[in-house]
């Protein structure tokens, strides 16, 4: 099966490339765009991606490797995405971890096998003043401790 | 251009410099070394290291002299108090996570880590936590194996790929202190310039499957030589301990090669250490004889004076150098009065050529030959033997066999079915292990040095030339060449 953008993203692409000077600088919306479309990015669609842009399948490797909001694999349900960063580490993020960990039975980068949750860890969320913080896909929560995980946890369904 | 030269101060000395220069490299021509890990005179300066950090005067930070490019009245500071602080943090961020696996790491000796340690060290060691664990053996493709826990990120590796070979294979992955030199996954490295980038990593990172484990860098001599591998002429150092070569590597010459050279070259020097032919023999009823240099010499001559001389031809061969091609030339002319003179080369099936180095010519002087006047050995006509230099390619040997022409005598370096055939056979020694020279493709001339003394007994054609040339003119022994004639299986 060759990988390919729908008709619609095609649209897309050619409306963010006519915003960049380079096909190259355009490798992170794209990127983006293939991860909406097919849910994660797997090897085939950096292959797929590099060719669209003219680049080579290493730079993108490279690109998707540096970010952490890129999945190469499929993501739970609920991807919980950790702090690491220095505020959250100083407040408590890593027992957070730990706490996660123990209670999901699964390890960094790792799904439940429910396919309900995933857990990692992500550089600096910018919410330093409110650490520990974590996001649960694109939603943010914040000054967190163990009993507030586990009512986060609760609630998702 | 002198118009456009600007002029600084480095250190307290005057330098005058053509704009745009960086002042890394305004330093350079000062006689300055700033240290650097990432930079390379032959790649595009990043700036990444950040160990090559200098001081500019009334400038309020101080600045990565490998990007920034100088400006006029500059005063700029190298060594500072400030500077050394700087460095030694460098030094020590780099360290923080680096295995120090010296004793068993090939690039001790030739390492930069190491190298500069000597000057911005920072004892002890204020790290507490557990270093981060990568992995210590990936086999990158192309004999190059890689080090992660090695590795500095300088990127150079990443831009000899990109900027030399023309290919993005490598890329770095991942962030911070996971950051990683990586292919794209289960993707080898597999540019014909790949060798390049073990050249230039600054540290262990990158190692070579072929020298890796072999020897300590510093008991290897280091001769300036030309690789004999095409005729491009890559100029090369031949790093070699007593009478064995153990790597070729790049010499810088901005004319032919820059500060590279492909992999065929790079791994083109095993025939120097191997199949060796180093002493004398002869062919008896297809039975070889070791023979001493004065029997070979005689018996080369009584074959000669079986007949006429001028109907012997000789075979140059394009892998030889001028010299040796000037003596041979000369013999066949003024001793034999031959009109006879043929080359032989290094055939290879589907020889591999680019816009960059390689020539599909797997010979380091046809230029020469060409200029000395032999002609393809498939013009062969009639003669009554032949006197061959070095090998004959498949189709010359298949040639002489149809011919039914006997080889009377060989000089070669290396076994080879010329040799095996050959009535008398002189070792000579390879291009390592004798001066010379080589014209490459575009006509420039390069002196190659020797290594080592000829091994074995293996003498300079030449000389055996002269001894052959007083034999011929005196009355020695006479052999008929039937006694020896072709070997039938050849």
């Amino acid at each position: 099966m060759t990988m390919e953008f729908s008709p619609e993203n095609k649209k897309k692409l050619a409306e963010i490339l006519s915003r960049y000077p380079t096909k190259q600088a355009a490798l992170l919306p794209t990127l983006w765009l293939a991860q909406g479309e097919f849910g994660f990015i797997s090897q085939e669609t950096m292959e797929y991606v590099a060719g669209l842009l003219d680049i080579s399948p290493a730079h993108v490797y490279g690109v998707v490797t540096f970010y952490t909001m890129f999945h190469r694999k499929p993501p739970g349900k609920y991807n919980l995405q950790v702090c690491r960063t220095l505020s959250c580490a100083l407040r408590g993020s890593e027992s957070l971890l730990d706490h996660l960990k123990k209670k999901l039975g699964i390890g960094e980068n790792e799904t439940t096998p429910d396919g309900k949750f995933s857990l990692c860890t992500v550089e600096c969320l910018a919410s330093c003043g409110t650490a520990p913080a974590m996001m649960v896909n694109q939603k943010y929560f914040e000054n967190l401790d163990a009993s507030k995980v586990d009512e986060i946890l609760n609630g998702l369904k | 251009m002198i118009m456009t030269d600007i002029t600084l101060t480095i250190d307290g000395k005057q330098v005058a410099v053509p704009k745009g220069t960086s002042i890394l490299q305004a330093a350079i021509t000062a006689g300055i070394t700033i240290p650097h890990y990432c930079w390379h005179p032959g790649l595009k300066a990043v700036g990444n290291c950040r160990m090559c950090l200098v001081q500019v005067e009334k400038w309020p930070k101080p600045v990565a002299s490998c990007v920034q490019p100088v400006s006029e009245g500059m005063v700029v500071k190298t060594s500072t108090d400030e500077i050394t602080k700087i460095r030694k943090s460098v030094m020590e961020f780099l360290l923080i996570n680096h295995p120090l696996d010296c004793p068993t790491c090939d690039q001790a000796g030739e390492c930069r880590l190491q190298d500069y340690y000597m000057n911005y060290d920072e004892v002890p060691s204020r790290f507490a936590e557990e270093k981060v664990s990568k992995n210590k053996m990936i086999d990158l493709g192309a004999n190059v194996m890689l080090d992660q826990e090695r590795c500095i990120a300088c990127t150079r590796c990443i831009r000899v790929c990109q900027e030399v070979a023309g290919v993005d294979e490598l890329t770095l992955a991942n962030r911070g202190d996971h950051t990683m030199i990586t292919t794209f996954p289960g993707k080898k490295l597999s540019n014909p310039y790949a060798g390049n980038t073990i050249d230039v990593c600054p540290v262990g990172a990158l190692t070579n499957k072929d020298f890796r484990f072999k020897k300590r860098v510093w008991f290897l001599e280091r001769t300036p030589s030309v690789c004999p591998g095409c005729s491009r002429g890559c100029n090369i150092e031949i790093h070699h301990e007593e009478l064995k070569v153990y790597r070729l590597l790049p010499r810088y010459n901005p004319e032919v090669n820059n500060y590279w050279i492909c992999d065929e070259g790079r791994y083109g020097y095993k025939f120097i250490n191997e199949d060796r032919i180093l002493r004398p023999r002869i062919l008896e009823k297809n039975i070889s004889h070791l023979v001493s240099s004065d029997e070979a010499v005689d018996r080369l001559a009584g074959l000669m004076k079986g007949g006429a001389l001028d109907e012997i031809g000789v075979v140059a061969n394009a892998q030889e150098t001028n010299e040796t091609l000037q003596a041979l030339a000369d013999f066949a002319k003024t001793v034999l009065k031959t009109r006879h003179l043929y080359f032989s080369r290094r055939e290879v099936e589907n020889p591999v050529s680019d816009n960059f180095l390689m020539t599909a010519d797997k010979n380091p002087n046809q230029a020469f030959v060409d200029k000395l006047g032999f002609r393809p050995l498939s013009t062969l006509k009639e003669v009554r033997g032949l006197l061959v230099l070095n090998s004959l390619s498949p189709a010359d040997m298949k040639k002489v066999i149809e011919k039914k022409v006997p080889i009377l005598g060989i000089w070669a370096s290396n076994e080879n079915p010329a040799a095996h055939s050959s009535a008398v056979v002189f070792p000579i020694p390879t291009y390592a292990e004798q001066e010379g020279h080589f014209t490459n493709v575009r006509g420039l001339t390069q002196k190659i040095t020797a290594a080592y003394p000829p091994r074995g007994e293996a003498r300079l054609v030449s000389e055996t030339l002269e001894e052959l040339t007083e034999r011929l003119q005196t009355n020695a022994r006479s052999y008929t060449q039937n006694s020896y004639p072709l070997s039938p299986h050849l």
